[in-house]
């Protein structure tokens, strides 16, 4: 039994030739590359939550469209509200880091 | 025209297993493929003329002369960087989405492997030369950037290399548009129909047949015709064969060089090849279409089948199609799209007035696909 990171380090060990960039900076391609690769398996996540949904509809007996929308108010909501707020703090820590604004002050001088 | 063995997404023992989730990638990458094709790329010769030629004029004081010239333009507009740069991701994304449940499948693979290649019961053949060494032009390159190339063999009933090129196949031809069930060997019997009397070959070759859906499509519309198919790499022709045993068509697969065929002379009624000439170089091309024509029998009909990026209406769209040559492992794209595929023809012996150009349309899929074939005629 291969496991699935098996499976992908002897995929990418296969791989040859050179991998020529089109963007300016090889950095710049490479978070270009890893970005694609977290949206195209947020489209799986969907994929796996709409699979859920649909099934946990079938088992209630109700269309999936009602059950895809159910609002929370109160706590609920509050902790939804504090759950997001928290992952884009984790997304967009690389600009909220105080750091961040000192080497921009740096080139205004 | 009878019913043509459907080529994509056919389902047989030697096909990975895929998972929900794994199956989820595939179609995420085929959507981004999608989307980047229609959406961005048809937008390149657009942004060359208000982004790339400028930039060019801005740096040298001229526009750009040569085809390498427009090229070094088109590498100065940001969109057209964006664009390859995400088209180059989506290619090796293809690889991730489709590698990952082979290798991970494999032993199964490899047994349903041996059960069909061992089975005393066996259609058609397989016959690998451990003697020939897959020619470097072709196994030393990951053609569209398929690791480890058409000639990676690891022995025994390793079929990876097949497995790679089928399921990228689908993959990527989705994302280019060409319809699930669209067939390269139906748009041939489609030409033989309308334009060779319904020709019928009692033997038949397909050169080049890398993981052999053409030749099982032949073999599944001809029951009573001879196939043969012949390809470099081992792995290839295991899975090719192993394949065609398990959907039930017989084949006869050989493993040999392109343009040095062990066949006699006049051997075949039919002789094609799909998708081969923009994977060889000028020399190997015209020796393949050479031995194409001496192992036809007199009377017999030759057609050589490829992509259509021939005869783009500007240079500025000819170097954006061959975008595949510098970044995609697809180091003959521009030698095959320039090339003059009638002169060689002639050259190796076909009458000139049998030798002709198609301009032939996809038979399902949208963004109005075309495939390329020149077809030539030996005389009885």
């Amino acid at each position: 039994m291969t496991s699935k990171t098996e499976a992908l380090s002897a995929l990418i060990a296969s791989a040859r030739g050179p991998r020529p960039i089109s963007l300016q900076s090889r950095e710049a391609e490479e978070v270009l590359n890893i970005a694609l690769a977290l949206t195209v398996e947020l489209a799986v996540s969907n994929d796996r939550i709409d699979r859920l949904e649909r099934l946990v509809a079938e088992l209630r007996g109700e269309p999936v469209e009602d059950l895809r929308d159910i609002r929370y108010d109160g706590d609920i909501a509050q902790e939804r509200y504090d759950a997001t707020e928290a992952l884009l703090t984790r997304a967009l820590r690389v600009i909220l880091d105080p750091r961040g604004h000192e080497g921009a002050a740096d080139t205004d001088t | 025209m009878g019913l043509v063995m459907k080529v994509r997404d056919v389902q047989h023992a030697v096909l990975p297993q895929a998972t929900a989730e794994e199956r989820s990638r595939q179609e995420a990458v085929v959507m981004l493929r999608k989307l980047l094709n229609a959406k961005v790329r048809s937008k390149n010769v657009e942004r060359y003329g208000e982004e790339a030629r400028p930039a060019f004029v801005a740096a040298h004081g001229r526009l750009p002369q040569s085809p390498a010239e427009v090229q070094e333009a088109f590498l100065m507009s940001p969109s057209y960087r964006r664009w390859s740069a995400a088209n180059r991701a989506a290619q090796e994304m293809i690889w991730v989405s489709v590698g990952e449940p082979i290798y991970r499948d494999l032993d199964r693979m490899t047994r349903a492997t041996a059960n069909l290649i061992d089975s005393p019961d066996k259609l058609g053949s397989l016959a690998l030369d451990p003697s020939y060494d897959p020619s470097p032009e072709v196994a030393d390159v990951d053609i569209h950037l398929q690791p480890g190339g058409y000639a990676m063999d690891k022995g025994a009933y390793d079929v990876v290399a097949g497995a790679l090129y089928e399921c990228g196949g689908n993959v990527f031809s989705f994302g280019q548009g060409i319809g699930r069930g669209d067939s390269k060997a139906g748009v041939i019997l489609k030409l033989l129909e309308e334009h060779f009397g319904g020709f019928v070959p009692r033997k038949m070759l397909d050169i080049g047949c890398s993981a052999g859906a053409a030749s099982a499509a032949y073999a599944a519309h001809w029951p009573q015709s001879e196939v043969h198919a012949l390809d470099l790499g081992a792995g290839m022709l295991r899975y090719a064969h192993a394949r065609a045993e398990s959907l039930g068509v017989a084949v006869h697969f050989h493993q040999m060089d392109a343009s040095e065929l062990k066949f006699e002379k006049d051997s075949f009624d039919l002789v094609v090849s799909h998708n081969l000439m923009h994977e060889i170089g000028e020399e190997k091309r015209r020796k393949m279409i050479a031995e194409s024509f001496r192992v036809v029998r007199p009377g017999g009909i030759v057609i050589h089948q490829d992509v259509a990026i021939r005869n783009q209406p500007t240079i500025v769209h000819q170097v954006e199609r061959d975008w595949d040559t510098h970044f995609n492992g697809e180091v003959h794209w521009n030698t095959y799209a320039t090339a003059d595929l009638r002169a060689d023809m002639i050259a190796a012996g076909f009458p000139a007035d049998t030798v002709i150009e198609h301009d032939l349309a996809a038979l399902q899929g949208f963004a109005n696909n075309r495939w390329y074939a020149i077809s030539g005629r030996k005389p009885a």
